[in-house]
């Protein structure tokens, strides 16, 4: 449905897109991820074709997104990060004008705008200016412009950004519905939202992907599995034990013993080796005792931070501290 | 030709659901019509309606940049340029949606003067030809004003920026067809440079329509005037989307 292929894009001196290769399958629900700056919105103008890519090519439904950019623009519904709304407006007079401009003919609008407004409830809003809006049904307005026209593919740039947190269960919600008919691409801070909605995640830093894949698949390749460990016996004795089950250079992060207990934390490394049974065995060869062995998956959140080497909004404070 | 009427259709609807249109017609009808009275009362009330378009064009001057430095400016402030230029319509008709849209506007302010030349046709003998001359003058003229606006109005976010150039390009235009300054420059300049500048301004054919004389060359010199800033300004549109 998209195919991306080696996108650049610079802004004079600043290159805000550094090559990006990727494709997207009918009904899929990409989570664009990234920290400011990364590229998220870039791609996505280029894609919706508001920008020009400085090299490179894409195209949306086999339209390339220069070439045939009429054409690629016509299956593609569009949210930007400001949400474009003429705030004059009444809800039905913008809804309607996306759509005769969109050129839906006159006796289908009535059935296409009746379809978007029920989807984003709209209902009660319809005959108010959006300048009166709330800011949820602001964005509600916004996403119902970019599906009136019922589109194989939807942008969506931050659609949940600056949303309190029960208009963004509301969207979500709404997303998630929409990714059953619709291709989605969209770009978030929150990582629980590509948690729940998509099916698949790009993560972007720099202007490059970094990681391409389902959660299970990103965080299994990037983010590792650690060991959790507690352990009653002298401290520097056991430090030095587990430093020799790990190669040299591998990290091992201690919380200050309480009551002669000690609690470790150990990065597997990828090669699969019996990390945990070897740490057991030696507790038990030592004399110590075993309190706790846990082995825990890094989450997409862990993951996140490690490949892009910064913290993702919305990320909990303490957990950084252990990072 | 759709497209361009839906963009036309929304642009001129905007303008009545903001105060702007008020505002400016009727501080645009009132200031004119107090010079016409002003005029018409000093020279002992001839029955014609030579003052009020002599007034136009300079009123023009003055109080089109307000309305024009928003047309682009404002959208691209919003994020709404974003929305029509990820339409899938060309940019063309967006400019030429949203000329005709300022220009119908202008239109119907126009309009609001006629009572002026219908009081006079009341009490006295007008001669009508050189009125709807002036009229048709008066829109042409305001169309190639509103496409030097607009295009500022597209080259910059900032809409004070756009009022204040378009200020300066009409006021430049203005004087080159005014027929005092060209009267000035004959005696040093040569005829032909006269010429040319002056035939550069969109004053002088309005000068000519004015006296009621429908000549094509005139109202092919508009086409052209509009032609070269619609497109200078749809142009000033695509670069931005190579430069972001």
């Amino acid at each position: 449905m998209i195919e991306v292929e080696q996108l650049a894009k610079s802004y004079g001196f600043a290159q805000a897109l550094k090559g990006v290769t990727f494709t997207v399958q009918k009904g899929e629900v990409i989570g664009f991820l990234g920290p400011n700056g990364a590229g998220k919105s870039t791609t996505m103008k280029i894609l919706t074709g508001y920008l020009l890519p400085t090299s490179g090519r894409a195209s949306v439904a086999g339209h390339d997104v220069v070439a045939d950019s009429v054409a690629a623009r016509r299956c593609i519904g569009y949210l930007p990060e400001t949400t474009p709304l003429y705030g004059e407006m009444r809800v039905d007079e913008y809804l309607r004008f996306c759509a005769e401009i969109r050129g839906i003919p006159a006796d289908r609008q009535r059935v296409a705008i009746g379809r978007a407004v029920e989807r984003c409830a709209l209902q009660r809003v319809l005959g108010k200016n959006i300048v009166e809006l709330s800011k949820g049904y602001k964005q509600r307005v916004g996403l119902a412009q970019a599906i009136v026209h019922e589109p194989p593919v939807l942008v969506l740039d931050e659609p949940t950004s600056g949303l309190d947190p029960n208009q963004i269960v509301e969207v979500r919600s709404l997303i998630e519905q929409l990714g059953k008919e619709h291709t989605v691409i969209l770009s978030t801070h929150y990582l629980q939202e590509v948690e729940k909605s998509c099916t698949r995640v790009i993560i972007i830093d720099q202007g490059r992907i970094v990681a391409d894949g389902t959660q299970a698949q990103i965080t299994a390749a990037h983010g590792g599995a650690s060991l959790r460990l507690r352990v009653r016996g002298p401290a520097e004795a056991v430090r030095a034990q587990l430093q020799q089950l790990l190669p040299p250079d591998a990290a091992i992060v201690a919380e200050p013993p309480v009551d002669g207990v000690s609690t470790w934390r150990l990065g597997l490394p990828p090669t699969g080796a019996d990390v945990a049974g070897a740490a057991a065995a030696l507790v038990v060869k030592n004399g110590w005792s075993l309190l706790e062995l846990t082995t825990e998956q890094a989450s997409l959140e862990d993951t996140f931070r490690q490949l892009t080497g910064r913290q993702p909004t919305g990320a909990k404070a303490q957990e950084a501290a252990h990072a | 030709m759709r497209e361009t009427l839906v963009v036309f259709r929304r642009e001129l609807r905007s303008y009545f659901l903001s105060p702007i249109a008020y505002v400016f017609g009727i501080l645009m009808v009132s200031v004119l019509l107090y010079y016409v009275t002003e005029a018409t009362l000093q020279n002992g009330a001839r029955a014609t309606a030579e003052p009020l378009f002599g007034t136009l064009p300079f009123m023009l001057v003055l109080f089109l940049p307000g309305l024009t430095m928003r047309l682009w400016a404002e959208e691209r402030k919003l994020g709404t340029l974003e929305l029509l230029m990820t339409f899938p319509v060309r940019v063309g008709q967006l400019v030429l949606g949203k000329f005709l849209a300022c220009v119908a506007y202008l239109a119907i302010v126009l309009l609001l003067t006629v009572g002026l030349p219908l009081t006079l046709g009341a009490y006295g003998k007008l001669d009508w030809t050189p009125v709807l001359g002036s009229y048709l003058a008066s829109l042409l003229f305001a169309g190639s004003f509103v496409a030097v606006g607009m295009f500022w109005s597209s080259t910059t976010r900032d809409q004070m920026v756009a009022m204040l150039l378009s200020l300066v390009s009409l006021f430049v235009l203005y004087q080159l067809g005014n027929p005092q300054n060209i009267e000035y420059a004959s005696g040093w300049m040569p005829a032909w440079l006269v010429d040319v500048v002056n035939g550069l301004s969109p004053h002088k054919y309005f000068v000519s329509i004015a006296r009621g004389v429908l000549d094509t060359r005139d109202l092919v010199y508009f086409a052209c005037f509009c032609g070269f800033f619609l497109y200078a300004n749809a142009l000033a549109l695509e670069a931005r989307r190579t430069k972001g």
